[in-house]
């Protein structure tokens, strides 16, 4: 991983009216890294994605990308920058390779027909990409807009919801390019999702985003790390006797009593020796369930907090 | 720098590979033919042989009408012009231009211009709305373009149908008239009526002069278009405005032309040849008035473009 920083974000804010949308956020993206931006829906995250790449305005704060103020030179800021806002719309009455077409014209380099069928070659569509985009199944219509974005060989890539819509496969695929032409090709990637069983597959690192405001950004280890305690169901009869035993045998530990069976966090390894307990303690165990905690949990976790 | 002429090249492929731009002009071609084929086999062609002894009829009946005028006192400028081009006809053996002739085809297709502007606005109201609707607004925007050059581009592509549009219909009307009435009668001159007398203008300065004529109105309810469009991102709306102001306006200015603020609507102005032959809609306006206006209803509309283009916020 390089360290020098494509993308900054200093103390960005978004105010539409009264509210604020956006809340003083600011990060960092770096070389040949995926950084994953997550967050319920309505958190903010195309909000911010819109501001970096200049289709709405600052309210206060920069965005530098390579260094370059998106505000001040707006055109050469953004042309390091290849992206998908939302879903990828396209003109659906011209052919895959017209779109490309369309957006090669679109810099001031000049992009040759090489250069054109070589993306078109990376993102696998070389079969249809004279068919009408109109015709494309959701997957490939994903795929030509990864083409558009990486056209120019940019130095950010921004991909906003990248697997909407996808099938596992479809995601799979996008997956694979992504971590592909970030490690290979040095690019920084910054991904929005709310899906977060993908980011832990994708990024290198994650920032978590709740109303507005920056919430944590950690690397995708960390994260996992503090997960790393499992959620363990006692399917136990009866219960309020067997919670008084556990809170007096794990004094510190959250537990609580959730419709028929009892919920607690524990290690592993504590698991036979808390059975043993309340098998002693003529309490009938009926089953034993543990729930790794996923990135799901810990994002919930953290999101419920605030 | 990112080119002008790429641009262009890029919202013209995406114009002409739509099937509903295709329709457009096939529906002008197909206008042109039937229109041709109708007068040629359809309209009844004794009038061009009695053209003399029709004309004094039609001039027995103006002078008629011009008397009934004068008891009681309205101003018949029109009934006047009539009469002095049809005597200088018959003193000149200058047939009336008939449909059945190149040059009267050719005339009678300038009121295509219409369909040409009806087809203009389709396009002038879809360019920029379009991109917004079809969602494909976000990346034609993150590149490295200014907002206002891509705006540019479109308009120009806008002009540049109008102005193929009615090259079209100007060429057609020529070949498919020529085709049909054959070349007699190319030497006639149009007459016109300025300052009590008649005067010998070069037809096909006359048919050119139409155009340029009809192409005013195009043009600015194309410019209005195109403003509704970028304002409001809707070309429903866009069109239904200009089409209904289109054909609405300037029947209100008549309607209203008693009072002295119609001559600011900009319907009031946009028909130059009422200062060519004829009397303007409002007592005391002039061609530079007229003028004036029109360019500063187009100013202000290309203004109010250009700037909530570059301003606003594109979300969702």
């Amino acid at each position: 991983m390089g360290n020098k920083a494509v993308v900054e974000l200093i103390n960005v804010k978004k105010q539409i009216g009264k509210s604020t949308i956006i809340d003083d956020i600011s990060l960092k993206v770096f070389q040949g890294e995926v950084f994953g931006f997550l967050g319920p829906n309505g958190a903010g995250k195309t909000t911010t994605i819109r501001m970096m790449v200049g289709l709405i305005g600052i309210t206060e704060g920069e965005v530098l990308i390579n260094g370059i103020s998106i505000k001040k030179n707006y055109e050469k800021a953004i042309s390091n920058v290849g992206g998908i806002i939302e879903n990828p719309e396209m003109y659906k009455f011209l052919s895959g390779y017209d779109n490309l077409v369309h957006y090669a014209r679109m810099v001031p380099k000049k992009i040759t027909k090489d250069r054109i069928n070589k993306v078109v070659h990376l993102v696998g569509l070389e079969k249809s990409i004279n068919n009408k985009v109109g015709r494309y199944s959701l997957g490939m219509r994903q795929r030509l807009g990864l083409a558009q974005a990486l056209l120019h060989s940019p130095s950010l890539l921004i991909l906003d919801e990248p697997t909407n819509g996808l099938d596992p496969a479809g995601i799979r695929e996008i997956r694979t390019y992504i971590r592909k032409v970030a490690h290979e090709e040095n690019m920084a990637v910054f991904v929005s999702s709310h899906l977060l069983s993908e980011m832990q597959l994708m990024c290198d690192r994650i920032g978590i985003i709740q109303n507005g405001k920056l919430v944590r950004v950690e690397t995708i280890g960390d994260i996992i790390d503090i997960s790393k305690e499992a959620t363990i169901r006692f399917h136990v009869d009866p219960l309020d006797k067997a919670l008084h035993f556990l809170q007096s045998f794990y004094e510190k530990t959250d537990m609580e009593i959730v419709d028929d069976y009892i919920k607690i966090s524990l290690k592993q390894e504590q698991i036979p020796q808390c059975n043993k307990g309340l098998v002693e303690n003529d309490i009938r165990v009926y089953g034993i369930t543990s729930t790794q905690a996923t990135l799901e949990e810990k994002f919930l976790e953290i999101t419920e907090e605030k | 720098m990112v080119s002008l002429i790429h641009l262009i090249r890029n919202e013209n492929m995406k114009l002409y590979k739509r099937t509903g731009t295709w329709v457009m002009i096939g529906l002008i071609i197909l206008a042109i033919v039937g229109v041709g084929l109708f007068s040629k086999f359809v309209l009844d062609s004794d009038a061009q042989i009695n053209w003399k002894e029709q004309l004094k009829d039609e001039n027995m009946q103006l002078e008629r009408t011009m008397k009934d005028t004068e008891k009681m006192g309205v101003g018949n400028n029109y009934v006047k012009q009539q009469l002095a081009i049809n005597n200088y006809r018959l003193e000149n053996d200058y047939p009336p231009v008939h449909s059945q002739s190149l040059w009267g085809f050719m005339i009678d297709a300038t009121n295509f211009t219409g369909f040409v502007a009806l087809f203009t606005i389709v396009v002038a109201a879809g360019i920029v709305a379009s991109e917004f609707s079809w969602g494909t607004i976000k990346l034609l925007l993150i590149r490295p373009v200014s907002r206002s050059k891509i705006l540019l581009s479109k308009y120009i592509t806008t002009i540049l149908f109008a102005l193929f549009m009615i090259s079209l219909l100007f060429g057609l009307s020529f070949i498919f008239g020529s085709l049909l009435f054959g070349f007699s009668g190319l030497e006639q001159p149009n007459l016109v009526y300025q300052e009590g007398q008649v005067v010998e203008q070069n037809m096909i300065t006359y048919i050119i002069s139409l155009y340029g004529f009809n192409s005013i109105d195009l043009f600015m309810m194309l410019t209005f278009a195109f403003m509704i469009s970028t304002v409001f991102r809707s070309s429903s709306l866009a069109i239904g405005i200009s089409i209904f102001l289109m054909f609405t306006g300037p029947q209100l200015v008549q309607l209203l032309s008693n009072y002295e603020w119609v001559k600011y609507v900009l319907f009031a102005n946009t028909n130059l040849q009422q200062y060519t032959n004829g009397i303007p809609i409002v007592e005391g306006m002039t061609m530079t008035f007229s003028v004036s206006m029109i360019i500063i209803y187009f100013v202000i509309f290309i203004a109010l473009s250009w700037i909530i283009f570059e301003k606003q916020d594109v979300a969702s």
